[in-house]
């Protein structure tokens, strides 16, 4: 049996890929972009999990619950590195805003085939 | 024939990435016991030694800021650089103030 | 050219946003002992600012908000994260040093002043990506540039 996250992070990325395929609005581009990025730190956060004989994990963090030492805790690392991936994420879209933006007050249009004809 | 195309290879993205997911042959999920003290360690070790060594007993962020500071560093960089070209992307040109 | 929103929005905005500050205040402060850190609380700020920037307008907000103060300040934030990155630079980059013998952030673990340059860094950063997204949606909002 699959496991429901990963089905969720791969759908994710499955449909990512159809828009950036078939759609042809810049907005729509930059969401698929978005989508493709959310699912893959889905499947990276997923990746973390540790499934210890029936005992459920708790998340890493040890404020108030310094009893917790010896207990199975969720791997850090990926969530450590998805935060950085995050922030990047933020980056790309602050600026694809920035360019769409700029190429609709150039041409007027959003439709990729149509910036692809006028060019000059 | 071009949507043909790219409706068959994303059919076999789509069955790539479940076959992949699969756990008896693929991505091993919810690594446990001895498998997660063998592949693992990293992790372990700094769930074990985060408190003592960086003092946050937040151990994701002693990891982003601590152990792996070079990474945060250059996040920052890229977020910069990028809120940079946005900035200089949208604001008013030279030539055209008189609009 | 009225750019705000009705009473409604602006009266629940006036509510909300002291409420949401202080919360990513919370946030950045108490990085390294709850979930959060720089990078969420600082977003959790912008989010007030640019509730402020949509329910009152452009008009409003520029008079409020100096964005050539704002560039500066991630500017700042930035630097201040090198130079916390750069205190232990007698063993090796990014060591730290604050945690087993500085004068100050060396309490015992759990409480506020503790984690060295932790609490340092988390400001910094949290100030870096308050003001690099206010300022980024900022410069969306004063694109005049269309083309009649």
């Amino acid at each position: 049996m699959i496991p429901l996250q990963f089905v969720t992070a791969f759908l994710m990325i499955f449909m990512g890929i159809y828009a950036f395929l078939y759609k042809r609005n810049l907005i729509k581009l930059i969401l698929a972009l978005n989508l493709i990025d959310a699912g893959i730190h889905l499947l990276l956060i997923s990746l973390g999990y540790r499934l210890e004989n029936g005992v459920l994990p708790t998340a890493p963090i040890y404020t108030g619950y310094e009893t917790l030492k010896g207990t199975p805790m969720v791997g850090p690392i990926p969530q450590a590195l998805v935060l950085t991936s995050i922030v990047i994420g933020v980056c790309v879209l602050s600026l694809a805003m920035a360019l769409t933006i700029n190429a609709y007050r150039h041409y007027g249009t959003l439709d990729v085939n149509k910036l692809r004809r006028l060019r000059g | 024939m071009r949507r043909t195309v790219g409706a068959l290879s994303l059919l076999f993205i789509l069955g790539m990435l479940l076959l992949i997911a699969h756990p008896n042959y693929g991505l091993k999920f919810g690594l446990g016991g001895e498998d997660w003290q063998k592949y693992r360690y990293t992790d372990q070790y700094y769930i074990d030694h985060g408190i003592e060594e960086v003092g946050g007993t937040n151990i994701v962020t002693d990891i982003v800021f601590d152990y792996r500071g070079y990474d945060t560093l250059g996040e920052a960089t890229v977020l910069f650089t990028s809120i940079a070209g946005a900035v200089a992307l949208l604001r008013k040109w030279r030539e055209e103030n008189g609009e | 050219m009225g750019s705000d929103m009705g009473l409604i929005v602006k009266t629940m905005a006036r509510a909300t946003i002291p409420l949401i500050g202080i919360f990513g205040a919370y946030v950045v402060a108490h990085g390294h002992l709850t979930p959060g850190g720089g990078f969420q609380g600082g977003a959790t700020i912008a989010g007030a600012g640019i509730l402020f920037l949509i329910a009152f307008g452009l008009n409003e907000a520029k008079t409020r908000i100096n964005k050539n103060l704002y560039s500066a300040l991630e500017g700042v934030g930035g630097l201040v994260f090198l130079i916390a990155g750069m205190l232990g630079l007698g063993v090796a980059f990014f060591y730290n040093t604050l945690w087993h013998n500085g004068p100050i952030f060396n309490g015992e673990p759990g409480t506020l002043l503790s984690a060295g340059y932790l609490p340092i860094m988390n400001l910094a950063v949290g100030l870096k990506v308050y003001t690099g997204l206010v300022s980024a949606v900022f410069a969306m909002a004063l694109f005049r540039r269309w083309r009649k």
